[in-house]
């Protein structure tokens, strides 16, 4: 049991060992957390509209994660509560609501929307209020102004280079053109544009660079183009189904491309259609030995596809999003339970000190914007899965990097 | 340089949206001239058909025949059902495209209970692939989605230009009165006019879940482009949707193919602008 | 009846209204909860949007989809300058943008006559074509615009209070900005265009430029909440920005509250608004869009002209009692003539009019050959001929309905022809028509005022009331000032018509067919109108099919067949002429 939340777990090991009785310890609690009776914790997620999809895993997660910390203890010796809002997947909306958390709802602490529009909204209000603000996965880090905001997916500072530059690596010069296609879907956007210079630079030369609108519909035009141009390999700017879609035009055209990444695609589809076959993506965790093997990691995925499967949801494995998202919660109880308080600049301070241990890794924050170490690896759909490929140490037993 | 492939290629990737767009807009044109109905249910009817067509082919493992016999009849009379409701509250024109997307926003919850938010991809074999011809490839599922649309177009054009139907229902439009006073039993007529424009929702479902990946918030993607379609083809005019369906996909996918993709919109759209403003009498 | 003054009420509307906007800005000092603030934000956001849209679009009737074209505009300037000049300029700067957007895009579009669903969908292809625009070129790019820094004055010592004054203040503008617009002139001739823009423009409303001022109206306070907007959301995307979102709500709103009213766009905003944002819990979302949907589809189904509809429709029932359904006698006592109705003046012989070569062709078919005739000063002029010989084609033309292909129209030193009918009415020539087009959610009374304002006379609203009210009692109409046309009968109606003519102060007054239709006492009435109206200084040209009343009324005939010309001069002469009679042979008797 006290493996479930390791932070909490920890604290309650520490207490024991420097003989304090439980009791005690319990007592002393509630004077710093100032109150009794739960500790409330705000966040708003997209569970309509648009973004949907994926504010439901997040909501999910969520779940998991605060009734395995309330059944370890909770944090500070107080139960948790999960003050949940339906942004509609609007960032106005989002505002609002976080403002109504802090000034109406009075919560303790605040964790963070889904997407990038919403985060940063959410990121203005906690500002303004002085609170810190975890987030889970936040794609523009440039963007990323405040300095109590803590991104739990570890993409860097620099993602589009350093990302792109792993994916170079990782093809070891069998790759010799490459084709970028985007989206104008803001994160994925500076993904691509970031990724180009950087394929250049590595002597690789682009064939083909085509931009769409987000929410494109016909990809027939666009992978007559891309049959066209015949790259080594496609570097798709993708968010959401964009991925597939392109699939399923190019294999209208008897075309399948050699390599394939995408950017952010949505799992499922991506994993279980054939023709996703072999894709790349990028990610931060997988429910997949080695990486599951941190504390709490593999019960974590247990629970979750359990959720997930009586939730509909088409690919009920923790992948990236959900990964960051429990991260999340890690980071933010982890703060509470090292500072044994609930004051956003102390958790803030130890955070920025001594960053925080996840099960995607010891998540850090003391670059640029609050990023650390870009902790990104690089996987592949294999078997209807996605598996680990890229760096070694954390491939996926039984797998192996599929380059042409 | 653009090889001929690729314009080719583009200009039939273009048709199919086209035909598509008629598909999904031809049920609004008629229902927009002749019920005075702007019906953004209409997408969500597409939709529900959409997800009872993957559920019943991907699940059941129904064949899609049998499915489009089960969901015509039932959406013809769904069509008629939510005509009943229109009819019987007296809602007009700007009423109804509030009643209709409320609708629409009850269908997007109650879809996203029943099947989460999730993308949905019905993975089957039916209308898979393409064939060669010379250098171009013809998908097939977009093909029999194409020549459906046409002849749907097609039939509802002659029955409104052949039969009695045509002229009693333009009679009921100028004086329901009058018309009645000859025998044109509008109400039945307005009747049918919902149900054909339901059945075509139920159609235009099924190859939406044959061709395309579903999520609940998916409802309103065809709106804009369907919406042009219907109006620049002339309210009520089945041909009329399908040419400016047509028009509109024909010179979206070439513009993707010539200039860029992400300039897509531009071209139809200016087209259309053009056109409305030099021949508004045409249209 | 003393209920309909000539005097307009002093509205207590602008004191209620300043009292609000009061209340809220100093709600700040009350230290409500932030949340307040911005929940209070969002609905005035949302007033400032769904009203700014009725200004047009309600009122004209013309419903837009491009709103969030005008609105997207706004966004757009203000993220992009707002780290170069100050909020204030930016928020100018934001409504000019939209404000010149929307008179361009009027002033094209309204070049040619488009109907109203036309009109939606090239609004509707604006929008999308402007959003590619900005998508595609540095305005945005694709990565959205972070607004960093905007410097913001500090009221109440706080960012989030600033914000949200910004945002109350502009749907309390564009509030009072709608409320003054439906009294002022402009509004009367948005709501004559939105029943029945031909009639509106050859009453002397100017159709072109009214909807012109309207679209710019509309578009700069739609830019002006774009430009708040974009720095309450602080990071715009075009996808964000340009979704269906803002068009459909609007309209939502507008229709759900009353989109002909000042006030119904704002009831419906605050309805719509608190639904979405007040439940938002988030282990019930789906039961709350649910909800929402039902609410909306209740809310439509029992009430279909919108909130504001329903209380003006318990309001018509109580102010107005039951009023005598049949005609009433008053005809024959006009309540103001006060000058001898037996007497005629007599024709001058000066032209008022010459048509010099009129001709006009519709698709190959020639309505009008060459015709030359005068009107003098005067005079009432019979104008007959058989069925389809012309004759209200030359009364179209003469009033600017419609332009002829070749000729001119010589009226007061000026070449009329081919002038917008505005232009016409403003010279001072008026016409009613042979079946009556009344704007049909005007009242008696406003149908009156909008041709006394915007005709001949173009009097101010106080006068123009009380001319209105003058020449509605001369048609024996004064008691049914206050109700809808549509609660008149067909004899009401022509009397009606008649009323708008005279009352814009035409020293021409063209009657078309006015005796068709009426039983034979209502045309003696008639007839004795039409005396009484010639000798008030009238000339008046009098198209008719009965034979009787031309040849009792009229000083002089022209007779027109075929698009031409065939007979001129003294009305017992003309009807002996051969080529008259072989002309009317058969089908003379036809209509009488």
């Amino acid at each position: 049991m006290s493996d479930l939340h390791n932070s909490a777990a920890k604290l309650s090991r520490r207490n024991a060992l420097q003989g304090g009785l439980a009791l005690a310890a319990a007592s002393a609690l509630p004077a710093i957390a100032q109150g009794t009776g739960p500790i409330r914790i705000g966040s708003t997620l997209a569970l309509t509209g648009p973004l949907a999809q994926t504010g439901i895993l997040h909501k999910i997660v969520g779940e998991i994660y605060l009734k395995q910390l309330n059944a370890a203890g909770g944090l500070l010796g107080r139960q948790v509560e999960w003050v949940l809002l339906d942004d509609q997947s609007k960032p106005e909306v989002t505002r609002t609501l976080y403002e109504r958390l802090i000034t109406v709802d009075k919560v303790d602490l605040l964790i963070g929307p889904y997407a990038t529009g919403s985060i940063l909204a959410a990121m203005g209000v906690a500002q303004r209020y002085n609170k810190i603000l975890v987030h889970h996965t936040f794609g523009i880090p440039s963007l990323a102004k405040y300095e109590m905001h803590f991104p739990a997916w570890p993409i860097g500072a620099f993602p589009e280079k350093t990302v792109t530059n792993r994916v170079v690596d990782m093809l070891a010069g069998k790759v010799k053109t490459v084709a970028v296609v985007t989206s104008k879907f803001p994160s994925v956007h500076f993904l691509a544009l970031g990724a180009r210079p950087v394929f250049k630079e590595r002597g690789i030369n682009e064939v083909l660079f085509l931009e769409f609108e987000f929410g494109a519909k016909d990809f027939g035009p666009i992978a007559a183009r891309v049959k066209d141009a015949n790259p080594d390999l496609l570097f798709m700017g993708a968010i959401g189904l964009e991925g597939n879609q392109l699939l399923e035009a190019l294999e209208k055209l008897n075309w399948t491309p050699k390599n394939h990444f995408y950017t952010y695609p949505t799992p499922g589809p991506l994993a279980l259609s054939p023709l996703g076959k072999d894709a790349l993506s990028f990610t931060a965790y997988e429910d997949l030995p080695p990486l599951n093997a941190a504390p709490g990691a593999a019960e974590f995925g247990k629970l979750f596809t359990e959720a997930a499967k009586a939730n509909n949801i088409a690919y009920p494995y923790v992948e990236t999003q959900t990964g960051a998202s429990y991260s999340a919660w890690q980071v933010l109880i982890h703060a509470a339970a090292e500072t044994k308080s609930l004051d956003d600049k102390k958790m803030s301070d130890y955070l920025k000190k001594n960053g925080a241990p996840t099960i995607i890794g010891k998540v850090r924050f003391d670059g640029p914007n609050n990023y650390g170490d870009d902790l990104m690896r690089i996987k592949q759909v294999q078997n209807q899965r996605w598996v680990l490929v890229y760096p070694d140490e954390f491939k996926t037993p039984g797998a192996k990097l599929i380059v042409k | 340089m653009i090889s001929a492939t690729l314009l080719g290629q583009s200009l039939l990737s273009g048709i199919f949206s086209g035909c598509f767009y008629a598909m999904l807009g031809l049920g609004m044109t008629l229902s927009w001239r002749y019920l005075k109905v702007i019906n953004l249910a209409h997408f969500a009817f597409v939709l529900i058909a959409a997800y009872l067509t993957y559920q019943l082919v991907g699940k059941s493992g129904l064949h899609p025949l049998v499915v489009a016999v089960l969901l015509i009849p039932l959406f013809f009379a769904l069509g008629i059902a939510q005509q009943a409701l229109i009819d019987y509250y007296k809602v007009n024109e700007f009423a109804s495209v509030i009643v209709t997307f409320g609708m629409a926003i009850i269908t997007e919850a109650a879809l996203q209970w029943f099947w989460s938010a999730d993308y949905l991809k019905l993975e089957s074999h039916y209308l898979r692939g393409s064939t060669q011809i010379g250098t171009l490839f013809l998908p097939i599922g977009e093909a029999v989605m194409a020549l459906i649309a046409v002849v749907m177009c097609a039939a509802v054009w002659a029955a409104l230009r052949y039969t009695w139907l045509g002229k009693a229902l333009r009679a009921g439009l100028d004086n329901p009165q009058i018309a009645a006073s000859f025998g044109v039993p509008n109400r039945q007529l307005s009747y049918l006019v919902a149900g054909v424009s339901g059945a075509t929702a139920a159609i235009g479902g099924i190859f939406v879940a044959l061709l395309f990946t579903l999520a609940p918030s998916q409802i309103f993607a065809w709106l804009g482009v369907v919406f042009a379609a219907a109006l620049l083809g002339g309210l009520g005019s089945p041909i009329g949707v399908l040419a400016a369906g047509l028009l509109l996909g024909v010179s979206e996918a070439l513009t993707m193919a010539v200039i860029a993709p992400a300039w897509a919109p531009v071209v139809p759209f200016t087209l259309l602008m053009v056109i409305l403003l030099i021949w508004p009498e045409r249209v | 009846m003393s209920a309909v003054s000539a005097k307009m009420p002093r509205s207590y509307v602008p004191y209620v209204l300043l009292a609000v906007f009061v209340f809220f800005a100093a709600l700040p000092a009350m230290k409500p909860p932030a949340f307040a603030e911005s929940f209070l934000y969002l609905l005035f956001f949302w007033i400032a949007l769904a009203t700014s849209w009725a200004i047009f679009s309600g009122f004209t009737g013309y419903v837009s989809f491009g709103h969030g074209a005008f609105y997207g505009a706004g966004v757009y300037t203000l993220a992009n300058l707002a780290s170069y000049w100050s909020i204030w300029w930016c928020l100018i700067l934001s409504g000019l943008v939209a404000a010149l957007l929307g008179v361009a895009v009027a002033a094209v579009v309204f070049r040619t006559r488009l109907r109203g669903e036309l009109f939606a969908l090239l609004t509707l292809a604006l929008a999308i074509v402007l959003s590619t625009i900005i998508l595609n070129t540095p305005i945005d790019g694709g990565p959205g615009v972070y607004l960093l820094g905007v410097n913001l004055p500090s009221f109440y010592g706080s960012q989030a209070s600033t914000l949200y004054l910004f945002g109350m203040s502009i749907g309390m503008l564009s509030l009072f900005v709608a409320w003054y617009l439906q009294r002022s002139k402009l509004g009367r001739a948005l709501f004559a265009i939105s029943d029945d823009e031909d009639v509106a423009e050859i009453l002397g409303v100017p159709t072109y430029a009214c909807k012109l001022i309207a679209c710019g109206i509309s578009s700069a306070l739609a830019g002006v909440a774009g430009g708040i907007h974009a720095v309450f959301v602080s990071y715009v995307t075009v996808s964000g920005t340009f979704n269906l979102e803002v068009p459909l709500f609007v309209l939502l709103m507008s229709v759900l509250g009353g989109a002909r009213s000042w006030i119904g766009p704002a009831i419906g905003a605050v309805f719509v608004t608190v639904l979405n944002n007040t439940f938002v819990s988030g282990d019930s979302a789906l039961l709350v869009r649910i909800g929402i949907g039902v609410t909306l589809i209740i809310a439509t189904l029992y009430l279909p002209d919108g909130v504001v509809g329903l209380v003006q429709k318990f309001g018509r029932r109580n102010t107005n009692p039951a009023v005598d359904p049949v005609h009433p006698a008053q005809v024959e006592q006009p309540a103001a003539q006060q000058r001898s109705t037996t007497q005629a003046m007599t024709a001058t012989g000066e032209t008022l009019v010459q048509l010099e070569n009129i001709s006009l062709a519709f698709k190959g078919v020639r309505a009008l050959d060459g015709v030359n005739m005068e009107v003098r000063k005067g005079e009432i002029l019979g104008l007959v001929g058989p069925n389809g010989s012309g004759k209200s084609t030359l009364i179209n033309v003469l009033s600017g309905f419609y332009k002829p292909d070749t000729g001119r129209i010589i009226f007061g030193g000026e070449d009329l022809a081919r002038r917008p009918g505005h232009i016409i009415a403003k010279h001072g020539i008026a016409r009613t028509f042979q079946i009556p087009r009344p704007f049909g959610r005007l009242t008696v009374l406003e149908n009156v005022v909008v041709a006394a304002m915007f005709g001949a006379g173009g009097l101010p609203e106080r006068h123009a009331r009380e001319r209105a009210m003058h020449y509605l009692g001369f048609v024996g109409l004064d008691s049914r000032a206050s109700a809808l046309p549509s609660e008149l009968n067909l004899h009401q109606r022509k009397f009606l018509e008649l009323a708008r003519a005279l009352a814009s102060g035409a020293k021409l007054v063209m009657l078309d067919e006015v005796l068709a239709g009426l039983t034979p006492s209502e045309i003696t009435s008639a007839i004795a109108m039409v005396r009484r109206i010639h000798s008030a200084d009238t000339t008046i040209v009098f198209v008719e099919h009965n034979m009787r009343a031309v040849m009792e009324l009229t000083h002089r005939l022209v007779v027109i067949n075929q698009g031409k010309m065939i007979a001129e001069g003294d009305p017992r002469a003309v009807m002996q002429n051969p080529a008259v009679i072989a002309a009317y042979l058969g089908t003379a008797d036809a209509e009488d």
